[in-house]
């Protein structure tokens, strides 16, 4: 489904020195894969996700998408294919502030050419388990919450993949395997989704993991047996857990 | 992207920026209450005016003052040279002239009757104001030939003067004092209400021109006169005839300026089509730059609200809107709200100029015509003024706006 060759994205700063955020990273995701992607801070994860999610074109290389080159498109339909075909979870969640927990999941049906959006809203947060919550504003939700909330904006266009940066980073150990387990549930249902974390035990959960340093993936290996957030919350259930997920040395 | 939706996300956006929406709409806000209240008062006070010079002009008038200035103010002594035997002259010399009146004024002058007293003007005229001023009187009646022959103390006097010496009493029939010199009261004048300078044509007490000259001011000039001319095709020769007559006779040599003015019905049409176009051309041209400074207001404001929200517009373009979405967006907001405070800026001009149009006494004072152009000037603006942040907003790359 995916395929990136040679791209390299280089950030030409204004007086600054130019920085190279990725060497020619080359990858193929297939359809229906949970990938995570790992690296210290400043090894180029984000700008990976921008390119792959459209949102900044690299300055080399190319990037096939169902085998169709999409860096050549115009801007107007890679706004498409961002709106159609691709769901963005961030670390901030980025919901409006000042609106309810719905409009926010509507956002991208106001872009979409969708005739009938009705009730799409709502089934998108009943499948994260906010129904209740949709008149609430996000300051009004915990942070599990409102990344859920994220998440149910992500999936009401339904799209095939989802581009989640650092999405448990500000969360609390419990609320981040939530959200986890969200994601393997979504995972399940068959969307393709590229995970960004620097957390090793999340990581564990998805099937394969891309190690990134210095703008270069260094390492690419399968995961023979994620593990299942769900299982991990039913035992933990009833205990307070207070260390945080193991790091990775 | 469907419009009717845009609309509606214009309108939440705007209810969740309040203060921000609060500001932007005061600009548009301002500048359209200006805008309609200048307008309505402006058509109300052509009207007025068009109505008032028109009682005081008829289509063919000539207004003859001595020195220089208007009729009605106080006495002064440069211009003391007209007399009665000036326009007798110019009445026996110039038969296109119809009938004329005298005029000679103490303002304001000490009134009393019994404890009340009053300062309103006082008049001298002769029997023949009724018809050359087409006023006459509502009771009583007005004085006659011979009673200006004789110099009688009779007055005719306006409403106002009415209310404040007589208070409910008749008036009709009763004495009054004119500084120390009694007067019989005869007549009630017809109303006029106020004159273009706002003075209270009711507050006035006519006496006979000969008692005012005698017995009030003991002089031998007049202040002016009223000159009624046959036809209006008569009337600019007739005026330089004017001219030439008294400037003869009172011994003016060529170059030494007039000592008297003429003003005819011509030159006041003139005049009122000057104050027309101030009226529907530059006033409101103010107005509109009061529009005008209120559309930059909003603007600025929309800059700022663009340069805050910019991690919003990056989530909009990540979550597939693209750039003319994001100028559509901003927009629409700058027009939703500066029409909203257009409207808003009509009902406000509109009261402003019923509350100022009662208060002046103007005639028909609401314009459809201002409100059309307040609305059409504000939603012009509002598009206008909010291209240049809808472009900023457009112009943001969504990666970068996205790292905010
Ligand atoms: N818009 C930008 N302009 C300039 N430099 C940038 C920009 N975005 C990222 N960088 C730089 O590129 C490098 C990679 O950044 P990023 O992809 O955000 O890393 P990560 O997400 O792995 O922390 C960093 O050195 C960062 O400072
Ligand atoms: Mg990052």
């Amino acid at each position: 489904m995916i395929q990136l060759q040679g791209i390299g994205k280089t950030y030409e700063g204004k007086g600054a020195p130019a920085v190279r955020a990725l060497r020619g990273v080359s990858v193929h995701i297939e359809r229906g894969e949970f990938v995570a992607i790992v690296g210290s801070s400043g090894s180029g994860k984000s700008t990976l996700m921008n390119v792959l999610g459209l949102l900044d074109k690299p300055s080399e290389g190319t990037y096939l998408l169902d085998g169709q080159n999409v860096l050549d498109l115009s801007l107007d339909v890679q706004a498409r294919l961002r709106n159609r075909r691709i769901g963005f979870v961030f670390q901030s969640f980025r919901l409006l502030p000042r609106a309810s927990a719905l409009d926010n999941v509507e956002l991208p049906l106001l872009y979409s050419d969708r005739a009938a959006i009705d009730g799409m809203a709502l089934s998108a947060l009943e499948s994260v388990g906010l129904a209740d919550r949709a008149r609430h504003r996000p300051a009004q939700l915990s942070g599990g919450q409102q990344q859920r909330v994220a998440i149910a904006r992500a999936l009401v266009n339904r799209p095939d993949m989802l581009l989640a940066d650092e999405p448990t980073g500000n969360l609390d150990t419990r609320s981040a395997r939530e959200i986890i387990e969200l994601f393997q549930q979504i995972h399940r249902d068959g969307r393709t989704i590229v995970l960004i974390t620097h957390d090793q035990h999340i990581a564990q959960h998805c099937g394969r993991i891309l190690r990134m340093e210095d703008g270069r993936i260094v390492s690419d290996r399968g995961v023979e047996r994620p593990l299942d957030a769900a299982a991990e919350l039913e035992s933990s259930a009833g205990r307070t857990e207070l260390q945080p997920a193991t790091e990775a040395p | 992207m469907n419009s009717g939706r845009l609309v509606s996300m214009a309108w939440q956006a705007l209810g969740r920026y309040k203060l921000r929406s609060f500001f932007m709409m005061l600009g548009s806000l301002v500048g359209v209450t200006a805008l309609t209240l200048v307008v309505s008062i402006g058509s109300g006070a052509k009207q007025k005016m068009a109505d008032t010079v028109g009682k005081l002009f008829n289509a063919s008038t000539i207004m003859i003052t001595s020195g220089s200035g208007m009729i009605l103010s106080g006495p002064r002594g440069d211009g003391a040279r007209l007399t009665l035997d000036d326009i007798r002259a110019l009445e026996s010399e110039l038969p296109a002239v119809e009938a004329w009146d005298p005029i000679q004024v103490i303002a304001p002058a000490q009134v009393r009757h019994r404890a009340a007293d009053s300062s309103p003007r006082v008049l001298g005229v002769s029997e023949r104001s009724e018809h050359v001023w087409a006023r006459s009187v509502v009771r009583g009646e007005f004085f006659d030939v011979a009673a200006v022959a004789r110099s009688d103390r009779v007055a005719v006097i306006g409403a106002t003067v009415a209310r404040e010496l007589f208070a409910g009493e008749d008036p009709v029939g009763a004495e009054l004092l004119i500084g120390q010199v009694p007067f019989r009261v005869i007549g009630l004048l017809e109303p006029f209400g106020t004159d273009l300078h706002g003075m209270d044509r009711d507050n006035e007490i006519l006496v006979p021109i000969s008692t005012m000259m005698r017995r009030l001011l003991n002089v031998d000039s007049i202040r002016g006169a009223k000159l009624l001319v046959r036809s209006p095709a008569q009337l600019s020769e007739t005026a330089r005839e004017c001219k030439r007559i008294l400037r003869e006779r009172h011994g003016l040599a060529a170059g030494q300026p007039d000592d008297f003015t003429i003003m005819t019905t011509l030159e006041v049409q003139g005049m009122m089509a000057k104050s027309e176009r101030i009226f529907s051309l530059f006033v409101p041209l103010a107005a509109c730059l009061a529009v005008l400074a209120g559309g930059v207001v909003s603007a600025i404001v929309m800059l700022f609200s663009v340069r805050e929200r910019t991690a919003e517009i990056g989530l909009r373009r990540a979550l597939g809107a693209r750039a003319r979405d994001i100028a559509s967006q901003f927009l629409l907001e700058s027009a939703v709200i500066t029409c909203v405070g257009g409207v808003l800026g009509i009902l406000a001009g509109t009261a402003l100029a019923v509350l100022l149009g009662t208060r002046l006494g103007l005639p028909e004072f609401l314009s459809f015509k201002a409100v059309a152009a307040g609305l059409a000037i504000s939603s012009v603006t509002g598009l206008g003024f909010g291209v240049i942040p809808a472009r900023r907003a457009a112009m943001l790359v969504p990666h970068e706006a996205l790292r905010r």
